[in-house]
């Protein structure tokens, strides 16, 4: 039985592991780099152990640190979170090796999905349809560009090692190939340590559906349905949802049979997902498994009422899965949102800085998984994302309102995030009809600027802030409301030429 | 009081007078009664919820979903918009990771001037327009901050 559980992680999944473990009665052990000596995520543990410099290859990638850390503090079991060393064979069997029980798959099964060639080579055996691909490119650019014709245009390049739209770019034309072929296995090799891509015939308008696998150590495997995550930027998620607004009973059938078919022929063990293109002409391809939790795992949570963290760990220590198909019933609908230090009218760059005013939505069936506060700087070495929005509704529209409105109340200052950009993208017909596709920002929003509804309230806002500087007796400073209004804080501001 | 404050779309000129315990605000030729209770605005009678902060000089609000930024404005304003600006600038604290022209090179729109990384993300940024490139201030691998000037073109090339 595991009793004190090693988060390999930070941020907002870090701070929802760590309360999944507190919920179980375990005993919980932080870890943070240099830069995140004030993260959120360090005090949300039993004890935290610094595990090196700000660069991740040097902290929450440094695997001699972080099972030192768990030797040290008496922990007897790591949970790698998502991204870094969630999907590394390497580290979990380490993990392994010092006697400690890695939360997550086998390093075998890990290995056999990461690699995304051999991936597609089970799932074919298994019976489940790809698409059109040629795992091995030659790198002399005459043999590359002879083997993409093979394979078609639009084509996609792909890392072999990862996921995340990271070393992924889109081709349509031969004459951007070879500098496209290049910047993805540079863009690989840095986020991966391996520069091997993969070329693959890109589906035209497909919404991005996959399935939530559960399997325990003794042979049996359940899926959870599935999640929905069409609306993408970089090639990354930003909105999930389930269930799928496209996927029919008879979908959701072949679907999850294929997904539970792979998760069988490669002996999964814990919690994982199964990705799949559906076409608009409802035939659907194998795309890869996540070996991990996912980020949007929370959409499931919401519908299902099964806590996937308290699962994995359950699972990690040998229980016989607990959960029949059948258990498993998903009631309504639900929506996540990705938080981002980004700034979508500025092709979402992502825009570090310090959170100088946070207020997080709440009420019935608003969800806030958050790895930020007031006052922290988000250190630039990490990914940008800063918190996680999840709503559920008893209909797909009633979520969407849920979720427009908690957008609406959401308060992060100091950071450009993509807010107001999410807000308009829940209200546009095409999303509130169903109408999703992984084209859907570039289709609906080739161009976006920040929505200036409230311009003159905020300017009145701006004007009064300045005028109370400049006259610090002035009205509403006195009287019952002073302690809770926001103006207080404001010390002087210079206004030019009043 | 008379306020100037400047955000990306332009000037917003205000006239703010405290009168006991509202402010009448004088906007675009209209008249407003502002009260504030707790956080929120009243605007004639209509509350709104809004968070600010300070950004240097610069105020940030947030409300409805929306945040804006404003300066203070001191009438001495340039228009500069539209106009591609001949600096080069990072969009985001990062890494170099390679330079794709050099001092004389002629390049066209949207062809690629430099590739960076910041937030473990690889981008690329481009011409805006036909140019050339008359400075180049960085190197592969250099370090860099938000805003710095990576290059410097000369458009119509």
């Amino acid at each position: 039985m595991i009793k004190r559980v090693l988060v390999a992680n930070r941020g907002e999944i870090a701070i929802r592991i760590l309360r999944g473990c507190r919920e179980m009665g375990l005993s919980t052990v932080a870890v943070y780099s240099e830069a995140d000596a004030e993260a959120p995520h360090r005090a949300a543990a039993d004890q935290a152990v610094c595990i090196g410099p700000p660069p991740s290859s040097e902290s929450y990638l440094n695997i001699t640190k972080l099972i030192g850390a768990a030797k040290h503090t008496g922990a007897d079991a790591i949970h790698p979170g998502y991204g870094f060393l969630a999907e590394n064979a390497a580290f979990a069997q380490a993990v392994i090796d010092a006697g400690l029980i890695f939360i997550g798959p086998t390093p075998a099964a890990i290995e056999s999905m990461g690699d995304k060639t051999n991936a597609r080579r089970m799932a074919v055996a298994a019976g489940v349809p790809v698409v059109p691909a040629d795992e091995a490119p030659p790198t002399e650019p005459a043999a590359l560009t002879a083997a993409a014709g093979k394979v078609g245009y639009p084509l996609l390049i792909k890392a072999a090692a990862g996921g995340g739209g990271k070393g992924m770019r889109i081709v349509r034309q031969a004459v951007h190939l070879i500098e496209a072929f290049a910047a993805a296995g540079r863009e690989a090799l840095s986020a991966f340590g391996d520069g091997r891509v993969f070329l693959e015939r890109y589906v035209e308008r497909p919404r991005h559906v996959e399935v939530q696998i559960l399997a325990d150590h003794h042979g049996n495997v359940v899926h959870l349905g599935e999640r929905e995550c069409s609306i993408q930027r970089r090639h990354q998620k930003i909105i999930e949802e389930t269930p799928s607004p496209a996927v029919s009973p008879a979908i959701r059938r072949a679907m999850t049979d294929a997904a539970l078919a792979i998760a069988r022929a490669v002996n999964y063990r814990n919690a994982g997902t199964v990705e799949f293109l559906l076409a608009p002409d409802d035939s659907f391809y194998f795309l890869e498994v996540n070996t991990r939790l996912q980020v949007e795992h929370p959409i499931t949570e919401l519908v299902t009422g099964i806590d996937l963290v308290q699962a994995q760990l359950r699972i990690a220590q040998g229980e016989p899965l607990w959960l029949r198909q059948e258990d498993i019933v998903a009631r309504g609908h639900a929506i996540e949102c990705r938080i981002c230090a980004e700034d979508p009218a500025q092709q979402f760059f992502p825009s570090p800085g310090t959170i100088t005013r946070l207020r997080e939505p709440r009420g019935p069936g608003v969800r806030v998984d958050s790895g930020v506060a007031e006052g922290f700087t988000v250190p630039i070495f990490y990914d940008p994302m800063l918190a996680k929005l999840a709503v559920w509704g008893e209909t797909r529209e009633a979520a969407r309102r849920r979720m427009i409105t908690a957008l609406r109340d959401y308060v992060i200052l100091g950071c450009t995030t993509a807010i107001p950009f999410l807000i308009d993208v829940l209200e546009h017909t095409a999303f509130s009809e169903g109408a999703t596709q992984t084209h859907f920002i570039a289709e609906h929003f080739p161009k976006w600027e920040n929505p200036q509804r409230h311009r003159h309230i905020a300017a009145i806002a701006a004007a009064i802030e300045a005028q109370r500087a400049k006259q610090p007796s002035a009205a509403g400073t006195s009287g019952p409301h002073q302690v809770a209004t926001p103006w207080q804080t404001l010390g002087h501001w210079r206004v030019g030429e009043a | 009081m008379k306020i100037s404050l400047r955000d990306q779309h332009g000037v917003i000129e205000l006239d703010v007078r405290a009168d006991g315990d509202r402010y009448v605000v004088e906007i675009d030729g209209h008249t407003h009664e502002v009260r504030l209770h707790g956080e929120a605005l009243v605007v004639d009678g209509h509350q709104h919820t809004v968070a600010t902060a300070r950004d240097g000089q610069a105020r940030l609000v947030a409300i409805g979903g929306e945040v804006h930024r404003f300066e203070p404005h001191s009438g001495a304003e340039h228009t500069m918009e539209h106009v591609a600006a001949p600096e080069v600038t990072a969009p985001m604290p990062g890494k170099i990771l390679q330079v794709l022209v050099q001092v004389g090179d002629k390049v066209a729109v949207g062809d690629g001037l430099v590739v960076l990384e910041a937030m473990k993300m690889e981008t690329r940024l481009s011409a805006e327009a036909a140019a050339t490139v008359r400075e180049v201030r960085v190197a592969a691998g250099d370090m860099i901050n938000g805003g710095q000037v990576l290059m410097v073109l000369e458009y119509g090339g």
